[in-house]
């Protein structure tokens, strides 16, 4: 068993320490946790905006002599506020999860470290095990520290302090986001040990970010009638849910091919499942945690199946050690 | 009890319809120090990258310490030290940290403790805790060595060691080779284009053109045979006539 354990331990532990030298991916992590702090300043203004609109509202209905206990208070969620959080680790996350998948085969073929590795008695899963368990090491570390980081900023801005519930909430969007930086990672990791060259890896992996980080989502977006309208254009229109379901019926094909556009985004998964959970999207905000889950259970499938067929893309293909070897 | 360290039968390597290694079938005894001679693009590197299993034949045999190099190749890695033509190793990493990286690797048992006796043996302790990114080419080429040798491997092979030396480092790292194969029992298998390197080094040279062995024979009965070095030079050329007539 330690004859198995030790060279994969061996390998991770070298591209643990090779990543903490790796001027790039701090800078990255860096930038993530700077722009999430933005982003959760940003929300933060614009909910204190709204908490003075509302007051100046009652204020002005008291002033005319009006009971102001018919307007409800505005109900406040904090971890509203970790909407841009979210979409940060959504671009942000998915290009730090390629560059280091990236880094992790290319630091070798540049080095051309590899033939003294592969002529070591290992096989070839202990090898890619080794890199694959060090990519989640420091993906894990990383967005570990950033949702502490963001959690406490909530906690800061808002003046409330998480429940056990909100921190479990959080530790299940963390979760979702290790799967799906991962996912990126394997794509790094995959392009860069197969391309004949490496910069064509670089390439081809971003081709594939641009596609499903970026573009598929904001199709799918764009095509959804909802989202044109502030508020969704049926609670606009005042159209009952019946009406709505019986409309939407006679749109069927092109709402297949709106949300198939979208369901082919690990992004979208991400989005779905973690704007859920955290009571993002308003349907979802202060409802229990278990029915949500169990809805968006499909989301955390398909994160997880493209992680895993990734990886078992990685581990079945036999690697060229003579191609990696003279890069 | 087989005393081949290095077994080649019909030892085939083609990219598409060029043949790089053709047909090879070469023995290399335990304890030799052989040289394998031939010109830029003769197949020597594919040769060795094949018998270190980082290539696979397209057809034919080929057995280190009696495992197949395509069947084995986890138990043929085993025997194998492996120095490249140029060793590239972590440049952030001191020398020990890289050392200890390989050492690992190969299941040696007491790293630092084997660690400390390579370098030793290498004469180059001092160099333990520096970043090899600052090394020259010679020092880098002795690290390279002692990743190699770490496991005390049956078998080293060794591609072009010298290329890029200066003549210091050249006759360095001549002496290690020697003092490894004396001292150890290690067998050399060395690929080089240099004919003085083969005649000071080795006990045994086998001549490769465009793929085919040419040429197999103790040093010892080609020198009773040729002489001198410069002899040495004339069989090489006369074994090499297509690539000869090429260069005049």
């Amino acid at each position: 068993m330690r004859n198995l354990v030790q060279p994969v331990l061996t390998i991770a532990v070298k591209d643990i320490r090779d990543a903490l030298k790796d001027r790039f991916i701090i800078l990255m992590t860096a930038f993530l946790l700077l722009a999430s702090l933005v982003a959760l300043a940003v929300a933060a203004i614009a909910l204190k905006v709204d908490v003075a609109t509302y007051a100046e509202a009652k204020a002005g209905l008291i002033a005319l002599g009006k009971d102001a206990s018919t307007i409800p208070d505005p109900a406040f969620y904090p971890l509203k506020l970790l909407r841009g959080f979210v979409e940060h680790v959504e671009i942000i996350g998915a290009i730090i999860g390629i560059l280091i998948g990236y880094r992790a085969a290319a630091s070798e073929r540049g080095r051309q470290t590899l033939a003294l590795i592969v002529t070591r008695p290992i096989s070839q899963w202990q090898f890619l095990a080794g890199k694959v368990l060090a990519g989640t090491a420091i993906i894990s570390s990383g967005l570990i520290l950033a949702f502490v980081i963001a959690g406490i900023a909530v906690i800061a801005i808002s003046g409330i302090v998480l429940n056990p519930e909100d921190i479990g909430r959080l530790a299940i969007v963390m979760s979702a986001a290790g799967l799906y930086a991962l996912a990126f990672f394997l794509l790094g990791f995959v392009t860069a040990l197969w391309a004949k060259k490496l910069p064509n890896a670089l390439l081809l992996a971003f081709t594939v970010w641009l596609s499903f980080v970026l573009i598929a989502p904001q199709i799918g977006d764009t095509l959804d009638p909802d989202n044109q309208v502030a508020g969704g254009v049926f609670k606009q229109l005042q159209i009952a849910k019946p009406q709505q379901v019986e409309i939407l019926q006679s749109f069927s094909t092109y709402e297949t091919i709106r949300n198939g556009i979208e369901v082919a985004s690990p992004t979208k998964h991400f989005e779905r499942l973690s704007f859920a959970v955290l009571g993002i999207k308003d349907t979802y905000a202060g409802q229990p945690l278990m029915p949500i889950l169990a809805e968006k259970t499909s989301d955390m499938i398909w994160l997880l199946a493209i992680a895993l067929a990734l990886a078992l893309l990685l581990f079945a293909r036999r690697l060229d050690p003579n191609r990696l070897s003279k890069e | 009890m087989n005393t081949y360290v290095v077994e080649t039968r019909q030892l085939t390597k083609r990219y598409g319809e060029h043949a790089a290694v053709k047909n090879l079938s070469l023995n290399v005894e335990r304890g030799e120090v052989f040289g394998f001679l031939g010109h830029n693009g003769a197949g020597k590197t594919t040769t060795i990258h094949m018998l270190t299993t980082l290539l696979k034949p397209t057809s034919g045999t080929a057995l280190v310490c009696g495992k197949s190099v395509t069947e084995q190749s986890l138990e043929a890695r085993r025997h194998i030290g492996y120095v490249p033509e140029n060793v590239r190793l972590y440049d952030t990493m001191t020398a020990r940290a890289n050392l200890l990286f390989f050492a690992r690797l190969s299941g040696v048992e007491y790293p630092d403790r084997r660690i400390d006796e390579t370098l030793d043996f290498l004469e180059c302790r001092d160099l333990a805790p520096r970043l090899v990114g600052s090394f020259s080419k010679g020092l880098r080429q002795r690290i390279g060595l002692a990743q190699a040798i770490l496991h005390r491997p049956d078998v080293l092979f060794l591609d072009e060691p010298t290329s890029g030396l200066d003549p210091m480092g050249i006759k360095t790292l001549r002496d290690l080779i020697v003092r490894l194969n004396r001292e150890f029992g290690t067998t050399i298998f060395m690929n080089t284009h240099l004919i003085s390197e083969i005649s000071r080094t080795c006990t045994s040279i086998g001549v490769l053109n465009q793929g085919e062995l040419v040429f197999r024979d103790t040093i010892e009965k080609v020198t009773e045979r040729y002489g001198s070095e410069s002899s040495l030079e004339e069989l090489y050329l006369s074994v090499t006539p297509v690539q000869a007539k090429g260069a005049a």
